[in-house]
């Protein structure tokens, strides 16, 4: 590992009574890469926050560089050169790279003056040391994804950064942008500068990553060799159990059938070309691909959210138009979108709210008004059907964890009994346990009958559960696997990215 | 109790206690047949409006161009009322045609705020900002600038007649209210509302036709000012553009005190209900002890402040209660989000 | 090129422009519009507006609403006169004193109850404004100072000019000293919004508040700062606003002034969602719709149409604002809302 930078010793940590951490260590390398994981509640963010000095530890101490910190505050980690990145990146949109890059030093100098010169100075100098060049006059709202990211690592660049920490960095951008972040962490790592990435689950991160971190329930599992580590090994770590998947077979009568769904050539520009596949009842289809890779767009069309410019779809082999999610609706189409939190749920109304907001006309009475006890009785079924834990269907969904509310969606769309159910990254930010209680519901629905396309990047979650899939490639289909048993990830991987060995992730 | 009731019992008990107050120090002026019949002819016209407010707010938006509908639809059944001895038409013809006018220039206007808003994209806020001076502009120029007076006696009964010895504008309010209370609780496109208040993204992915539920919501917002219109002009024998001006910070002060969330998502025609009696009881009340309309600004604007501070302190309250309860509920085999 | 470039990608561009035909519209059907004397007189008229929507500009910029202006205005007006009356002084500068602490004041008042209870401003303001002009009503008085009854302070100020010119006929005429102040308040706010941290803190806040706390700004501060600076020049805006009508009744402004403020500050291409807003749209703005409240009689249209066109302007102009930026916005799912 070389000198140390940082060594968290013993740290614990208690909430109202709920032991976040106990007796954790962690030791960061000078210039080390590392990964951090467990699931959620595993005590991985208390831990970052107890580095970042936002929260104070119970017990236990953090050293730096030598010096011993037993309350570390967030001013003095800064000063010691810790700098956290969050997911959201943190950035404002409205101001430009210049400023966004700079700001930060000259609140923390309190500096009351601002010298714009100085602030060009800070942002040229930063991207200079990271190699990078974007223009400091645009508006950092209308940069991508990955641009944002650099920005936000120059900006901790000119507060010192001796370590910078990321916050699942990977799970918004293309792979070529994971590759070139890559290439920003080694260019930091040759300065000194150390990365720790903050994880869930194992993706891009762990190629690049010397040594990996595991956290569970508060505990720490251990330090391993990030080469050392597979999924199914990784899973187990995390979970303490290890979880057994069978292939998603579908008989051949099935396979006779007509299918439910046929899409043909379906084009919109600059989001995919040429799209064309089907389902039949029973069948589970996995689309898989990168970000930006049209899988998401390709769902968004079929789904009347996102009108396509050319090609066909049928449903049941009859030609439609799909304009709206509520056409879909009646042909018996549903979408359960990527993003839960601001796409899937009403957060702050109830349960059964959520649960009936898609099915309301079936809920009327010949007078036109809704029938209280038929949504009391319909909420309720779901809520048993689904095993969503609440003490009633009445409570606010943002009262439940992450896969229950995941099961709260899921029952808005099932109570409008589709036919063909798109799911889109159905398991994102959920448990493993969650995860894969979510997958047999999922895999009960296509056994009694229902078409399903299951969306994710995830190539493992594909591979488990889908009896076929697709591979989508910048905007096109690249490929189909007709026997998921027959290849591993790696080769699935290798498709999606059109990329040849070097880079297969280890799995 | 949710916070909701929470509320409404926090307006019931300030409505109890002004009006014993007002009964045990001034029973002879306040109990009374003239002080109760006073009180409910007077709120019925802003009152109306505030429903209005409260549906637009619903939805997460806002209706500031509601007093220049009532000045437009105003202008539009005084001028039909007004041409009535010219037709030769008997007067209760004359009067639904009036009304009927009237509502539909109202509907349009709100027919238009909706297209504003869902279609150029317009934040209600901004284009019923707009709007508000469009209109009041089309009832000044119909009008010429002045106002128009002299309505058939028939007419004059909607807003200074009784039944049963029941003020009418009031009996109007009440059948509108249960109407409002309806569509909120019971109906297909209040339950709508409320969810795209709450997160228009989730409920345009939901498969609800966003852009049908705000159109409606403005229409129907714009009904209840032309309905205030008919009340309004029927009381005061004339119509005016511009008239009620001073309506539009009330009637959104009101809505807020009774629970509505500016921000959309959530909504109580019953809170309203009550915000609008218990501010015309203190209204009434503060009259009656000769205090000035100056006052009563000065006591609402405070009530508003005071009623916003409590619903702070409660709402932390709830929140510490629910993450108490969600830290002591047993550990699912999930773990917690 | 580039710079073309820049300056087309400006909403300020436009509405310069088509303030730019409006004028000339005016002037070919009435050329007095474009004489100085008229120029000058519509610059002093729209200074109240101007240093209003200076504030109320602050506020949307960090995603904000204070309607509580006009009502702090008026009271900090009425309560200065009144007390130099009472206490028989004619000095501007006490009247220009007592005017801002009482702006500071119950800008604090605002900031107290926006900072310290998390509540939305918009509904604070709202409750505020009855607060304060309520009590000033009542606890100060009703009654409107008459001319007879002004210190002269205010009527020297109000006829107080930069320079004078002549006219043909041998009157005279100035620009007023008013554009003076509101000259020195743009030039003030500029450099408080360009070149301090807070400043950038306020464009911060509005691009993305919880990145302004973790980058460490002092919320609370900029809030406490920009409420008692729109407290401030509130205060300032009664005593110029006296000064011109020569009258203070303290109704007066009420009612009058925040829809044209809001107007000349949307108008100007502030974003009601906050973060981006700039001084100059704003006064475009302003001057948009002082040229058309002010200037529809000069074309021969009778003075009720006045309100009609400001409202039909405000609506087409923002309409084509917003439906421009729809189109040029990358997300891929547009969704119909209303805030």
């Amino acid at each position: 590992m070389g000198e140390l930078f940082l060594e968290a010793r013993n740290i614990s940590k208690a909430y109202e009574g709920v032991q976040a951490l106990d007796n954790v260590g962690l030791s960061l390398g000078k210039g080390s890469i590392h990964c951090l994981v467990g699931e959620n509640g595993s005590g991985k963010s208390t831990l970052i926050k107890i580095i970042g000095g936002v929260v104070t530890s119970d017990a236990g101490e953090i050293v730096i560089d030598g010096g011993h910190f037993h309350h570390l505050s967030a001013i003095e980690s800064i000063r010691e050169g810790i700098q956290i990145i969050y997911q959201d990146l943190s950035l404002f949109p409205n101001l430009t790279v210049a400023e966004n890059i700079s700001l930060n030093q000259m609140v923390e100098r309190r500096t009351q003056v601002v010298d714009w010169k100085e602030i060009r100075a800070i942002a040229e100098r930063a991207l200079v040391e990271l190699g990078e060049e974007i223009d400091l006059n645009i508006l950092v709202e209308d940069l991508s994804v990955a641009r944002k990211q650099v920005v936000a690592i120059g900006r901790a660049l000119t507060q010192n950064a001796k370590l910078i920490i990321m916050d699942e960095p990977t799970s918004a951008i293309t792979r070529e942008e994971v590759d070139h972040l890559f290439e920003v962490i080694h260019r930091l790592k040759a300065k000194g500068i150390g990365t720790l990435f903050v994880s869930h689950k194992l993706n891009e991160v762990f190629e690049i990553a010397e040594t990996v971190t595991v956290l569970r329930d508060g505990r720490k599992v251990g330090d391993y060799d990030a080469s050392d580590l597979t999924n199914d090994k990784l899973t187990f770590l995390m979970t303490g159990e290890t979880i057994e998947y069978h292939p998603y077979t579908v008989d051949s009568q099935v396979v006779s059938e007509p299918p439910v769904l046929e899409v043909r050539n379906l084009t919109r520009k600059d989001e995919y070309t040429d799209v064309s596949f089907s389902v039949r009842r029973g069948e589970i289809l996995g689309i898989t691909g990168l970000i930006g890779s049209g899988r998401t767009e390709v769902a968004l069309s079929v789904c009347g959210l996102n009108q396509p410019h050319s090609g066909e779809i049928l449903v049941e082999s009859e030609p439609v138009t799909i304009g709206s999610p509520r056409k879909a609706n009646q042909l018996g189409i549903s979408y359960l979108p990527e993003d839960r939190l601001t796409q899937g749920l009403f957060q702050h109304q109830s349960i059964g709210d959520n649960t009936v907001i898609a099915i309301l006309r079936r809920l009327l009475s010949k007078l036109g008004l809704i029938d209280w006890t038929e949504k009391t009785r319909v909420q309720d079924h779901w809520v048993n059907e689904l095993a969503i834990k609440t003490p009633s269907a009445e409570v606010s969904a943002s009262s439940l964890s992450g896969g229950n509310q995941q099961r709260v969606v899921l029952a808005k769309w099932l109570a409008t009994e589709p036919k063909v159910f798109f799911l889109d990254g159905p398991t994102i930010g959920i448990d493993i346990g969650s995860k894969s209680n979510i997958h047999e519901i999922i895999r009960e629905l296509a056994r009694k009958g229902m078409a399903i396309v299951m969306i994710s990047d995830e190539i493992e979650e594909v591979r488990n559960n889908c009896n076929r899939i697709l591979i989508m490639r910048k905007g096109r289909i690249a490929g189909e696997i007709e026997d998921p048993t027959s290849v591993d990830d790696a080769e699935i991987f290798r498709q999606i990215s059109g990329k040849n060995g070097s880079e297969v992730p280890r799995t | 109790m949710t916070q909701k009731q929470a509320n409404n019992v926090t307006l019931v008990i300030v409505f109890l206690a002004v009006t014993a107050v007002m009964s045990i120090f001034l029973p002879d002026k306040f109990l009374t047949v003239i002080n109760f019949q006073s009180i409910v002819s007077q709120f019925p016209e802003y009152g109306l409006m505030a429903l209005g407010i409260m549906l637009a707010m619903t939805t997460g938006g806002i209706d500031l161009s509601l007093v220049s509908i009532t000045s437009i639809s105003g202008v539009t059944a005084a001028t039909v009322l007004v041409q009535y001895a010219n037709w030769g038409l008997p007067p209760t013809v004359v009067i639904i045609l009036a009304i009927v006018a009237a509502l539909a220039v109202a509907a349009a206007c709100g027919i238009l705020n909706g297209l504003l808003i869902t279609f150029a994209n317009v934040p209600a806020i901004i284009a019923t900002l707009g709007t508000n001076g469009l209109f009041l502009g089309i009832a000044i120029v119909v009008t010429k600038g002045s106002g128009i007076s002299g309505f058939p006696e028939e007419f004059l009964v909607i807003g200074n007649g009784r039944l049963l010895g029941i003020p009418v504008p009031f009996l109007i309010f009440i059948g509108v209210a249960v109407l409002v209370g309806l569509l909120m609780n019971r109906s297909r496109l209040g339950f709508e509302m409320r969810m795209l208040g709450a997160s228009p993204t989730v409920s345009q992915f939901s498969s609800v036709n966003n852009r049908a539920v705000l159109i409606k919501t403005h229409i129907l917002t714009a009904l209840m000012a032309g309905i205030a219109s008919i009340i309004i002009i029927s009381r005061v024998n004339s119509m005016r553009p511009g008239y009620g001006s001073a309506y539009l910070l009330i009637t959104v002060l009101i809505v807020v005190l009774g629970g509505t969330d500016p921000a959309g998502g959530f909504s109580t025609t019953l809170g309203t209900v009550l915000a609008i009696v218990t501010l015309q009881v203190l209204t009434s009340g503060l009259n009656i002890l000769a205090f000035t309309p100056f006052f009563r600004k000065f006591i609402w604007g405070l009530l508003l402040l005071g009623v916003m501070v409590i619903h702070y302190y409660r709402r932390r309250y709830y929140e510490k209660r629910v993450t108490q309860a969600a830290r002591n509920a047993p550990p699912t085999p999930e773990g917690q989000t | 090129m580039n710079r073309l470039k820049k300056l087309l990608g400006h909403n300020e561009t436009y509405l310069g422009a088509v303030i730019v035909v409006f004028a000339l519209i005016i002037t070919i059907v009435n050329p007095a519009f474009i004489k100085l004397d008229n120029l000058f007189g519509l610059m002093k008229s729209s200074s109240g507006t101007a240093i209003l929507a200076i504030g109320f500009l602050l506020v949307l910029l960090t995603g904000d609403v204070d309607v509580s202006a006009p009502a702090i205005a008026i009271s900090a007006q009425y309560i200065a006169v009144n007390t130099l009356i009472a206490i028989d002084s004619n000095s501007l500068l006490l009247a220009f004193v007592i005017a801002i602490v009482v702006g500071l004041v119950y800008g604090a008042i605002n900031a107290f109850f926006i900072t310290t209870f998390k509540l939305p401003a918009l509904i604070v303001t709202l409750g505020t404004a009855n607060l304060f002009h309520g009590g000033l009503l009542e606890f100060v008085g009703t009654k409107a100072v008459n001319t007879g009854q002004l210190p002269d302070a205010f009527k020297v100020f109000g006829h107080a000019s930069i320079f004078d010119l002549t006219r043909a006929d041998g009157s005279s005429y100035g620009l007023s000293i008013f554009i003076a102040v509101v000259a020195v308040l743009l030039l003030v706010t500029w450099l408080i919004l360009r070149f301090t941290l807070m400043g950038r803190g306020i464009y911060a806040i509005g691009g993305d508040a919880e990145s302004a706390r973790r980058a460490g700004f002092n919320i609370k501060r900029i809030q406490y700062f920009i409420y008692m600076y729109v407290g401030l020049l509130a205060g300032i805006m009664g005593i110029l606003h006296i000064s011109l009508i020569r009258y203070g009744n303290p109704n007066y402004i009420v009612d009058t002034e925040l829809l044209r403020v809001i107007a000349a500050v949307v108008l100007g291409g502030a974003v009601i969602t906050g973060g981006k807003g700039t001084l100059v749209g704003t006064i475009l703005g302003v001057t948009m719709i002082t040229i058309l409240e002010k200037n529809l009689v000069l074309i021969g249209l009778s003075s009720y149409w006045q309100q009609f066109f400001v409202g039909l302007i405000i609506v087409v102009g923002v309409a084509l604002t917003h439906i421009q930026a729809t189109l040029r916005s990358h997300h891929k799912v547009v969704v119909i809302k209303s805030q």
